[in-house]
């Protein structure tokens, strides 16, 4: 610390803006930790799911402000992370301990194996190509029913700390991924690696010419994207109890990227939560209503986030062209 | 270092520098029909500050991107010394210390200053993922280095006040200084500048023209593409002048200056 300090800019002032949105979030981490003593057994449920579906949430941002992709799949790497926790508790009988770091590590490799081949894809290319993925899912789940257990799905029962109990575990565990990976995130921020790859997404020509190639930035900005997704598949399999493929969908990619939206793809503790609620609340909503509400819904959701997505640079490169001529 | 800055490079007698100098041979680049560069021969000799003129779309921006490997050219070969550079790739160019700065600016928004600048100096540092996503002492002695390092060489160009800044707020001219600051903070061995006073104020060339004649090193091949023909007459030692993709003339500055063919392309259309 005292080598740090030393350095001209560490003494350089921390605006004070950041300084009150730390504090504030440290209270609400404070009050969210003391909720359980507070509220009814049915809100921790449905706070606990908020919390990793904040996480899969802060998954899908980081994709688009660190690489500038859009995805449409996560849900897929959601779901490689809560069928290890749950297969491995069923053939191994091992809890979240062991599985969980499996499950991310999995998704890391996923990810990355997914990113090799698209790595020279961009925008609404690779957009589409991850939606196979999420198109693909639910098939390949039932294919291999003798492990995933089919459209049944399996349990997840297996509590992380024997002894506490299971429903307080469903609330704390995911509450705990989320502060953490949330602190990671602030951490990767200054980071060399976090640094280069913002560099590559506005100029990735620069950031060749100064020894970052652009390739290396989209396989590992794939393989953090989606390893977090694969950590909030955990905690969402540990925090609902069950998977099954009805939890894995287009509409849970297509959800995940929603709520990465609604939080304006921000990195923050505060900001995946709203996605997050946004993520648990309205799916619930919209299933009570008619059969093509949420259809439709969902289309127009996804038309407004591409356009939003696209049109900018679209526009910019018609606007460039022009221009030459 | 401080010797180089008083006397001046060109004293030093360029068939005995033992610094590696970097050349083309032969260098040829196409789009479609066009030809950009048409079998260029360049030598840029360390030590040594180059300045590259020519009117406009006469090809060198092309030429520094062919050196630094953004473009394949078409023909050709390219050393840094004795060792071939054709077939690396432009990441594995700059960990050679080739470095660039860009004349369109290319700073990142969302990233300070300081930390632009920081990217200039990211290949000489090694800190693993680990250290990327949890407060690790070397993590955070690499930011630190890191941090100091670009603050030398913003302070080298009378910048360190906008550390903290965020590009986007900044003046055009004091954006491009960033940009030369991030090219010049790595140490490089080759440092090719695009039009680095291009958007700078009077006070602001002079600060750059200073900072440029201190960083002239015995070891350091500089190359200078520039209009500013004051800026580029008072730092050259050897100016090169291109047009449509060969070379008219290479010498020093007086001969250029008094070269006939160079005058009717380039300096007559010059309105000073
Ligand atoms: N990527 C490209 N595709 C097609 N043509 C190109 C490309 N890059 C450069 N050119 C062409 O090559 C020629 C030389 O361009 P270049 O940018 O090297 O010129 P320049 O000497 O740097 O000019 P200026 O002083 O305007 O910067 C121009 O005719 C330009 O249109
Ligand atoms: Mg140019």
């Amino acid at each position: 610390m005292s080598d740090a300090l030393a350095s001209p800019a560490a003494a350089l002032p921390v605006p004070p803006g950041r300084v009150l949105a730390r504090g504030a979030t440290v209270l609400l981490v404070m009050g969210l930790a003391a909720l359980p003593f507070a509220v009814q057994g049915s809100w921790i449920y449905a706070l606990g799911i908020t919390f990793a579906n904040a996480v899969a949430v802060l998954s899908v941002s980081v994709l688009v402000r660190y690489g500038g992709e859009v995805s449409i799949g996560h849900g897929f790497f959601a779901a490689v992370g809560a069928y290890t926790v749950a297969i491995m508790e069923q053939r191994l009988g091992v809890s979240l301990l062991v599985s969980l770091p499996v499950g991310v590590a999995l998704g890391v490799v996923s990810g990355i194996a997914f990113a090799w081949p698209s790595r020279n894809i961009s925008g609404i290319y690779l957009a589409v190509s991850t939606m196979a993925l999420a198109l693909a899912l639910p098939e390949l789940i039932n294919n291999a029913a003798s492990f995933t257990g089919g459209y049944q799905g399996l349990y997840v029962a297996e509590p992380l700390v024997p002894g506490l109990s299971m429903s307080l575990q469903r609330y704390y565990v995911p509450l705990a991924a989320l502060v953490l990976v949330a602190l990671a995130l602030g951490q990767f921020r200054r980071s060399r690696q976090g640094m280069a790859m913002l560099l590559v997404r506005t100029h990735p020509a620069a950031a060749d010419a100064f020894g970052t190639p652009r390739v290396w930035a989209r396989v590992a900005v794939m393989g953090i994207s989606c390893g977090v997704a694969a950590l909030a598949g955990c905690v969402l399999a540990f925090a609902s109890s069950t998977v099954s493929p009805s939890g894995f969908t287009l509409w849970t990619s297509i959800f995940f990227l929603v709520g990465s939206v609604v939080s304006v793809y921000g990195l923050s503790l505060p900001r995946a939560l709203v996605g997050g609620a946004f993520l648990t609340l309205v799916p619930q909503l919209l299933s009570a209503s008619g059969a093509w509400i949420p259809v439709m819904y969902g289309v127009a959701l996804l038309a407004v986030i591409l356009a939003g997505h696209f049109l900018p640079r679209l526009s910019a490169r018609i606007r460039r062209q022009g221009g030459t001529a | 270092m401080s010797l180089a800055s008083i006397a001046p490079a060109s004293v030093t007698p360029a068939g005995t520098n033992p610094a590696p100098a970097l050349t083309g041979q032969g260098v040829a680049l196409a789009f479609g029909g066009i030809k950009v560069l048409q079998g260029l021969d360049v030598t840029f000799r360390a030590g040594e500050i180059t300045g590259l003129i020519g009117p406009n779309g006469a090809g060198k921006t092309s030429l520094f991107n062919c050196l630094t490997g953004a473009y394949r050219p078409t023909g050709g070969t390219i050393h840094y010394g004795t060792a071939p550079l054709d077939g690396l790739s432009p990441a594995e160019r700059a960990r050679k210390g080739i470095v660039r700065s860009f004349q369109t600016v290319a700073l990142c928004p969302d990233l300070t200053v300081a930390e632009n600048v920081m990217m200039g100096l990211a290949r000489d540092y090694r800190a693993g993922w680990a250290s990327a996503f949890l407060p690790l002492a070397r993590g955070r002695r690499e930011r630190a280095a890191m941090m100091d390092g670009a603050m030398a060489a913003l302070t080298t160009l009378g910048l360190e006040r906008t550390a903290s800044a965020y590009p986007g707020a900044l003046p055009p001219g004091t954006q491009r200084l960033v940009e030369i600051a991030r090219a010049i903070a790595g140490k490089p061995s080759v440092l090719l500048l695009d039009e680095p006073a291009a958007g700078l104020n009077t006070a602001e060339t002079r600060e750059l023209t200073r900072a440029l004649r201190r960083l002239a090193a015995p070891d350091l091949v500089m190359v200078v593409v520039e209009h500013d023909m004051d800026l580029v007459m008072s730092i050259c030692d050897r100016i090169t002048v291109l047009n449509f993709g060969t070379i008219v003339a290479s010498g020093a500055p007086d001969a250029i200056r008094r070269d006939p063919d160079v005058q009717r392309i380039y300096l007559g259309t010059e309105d000073d």
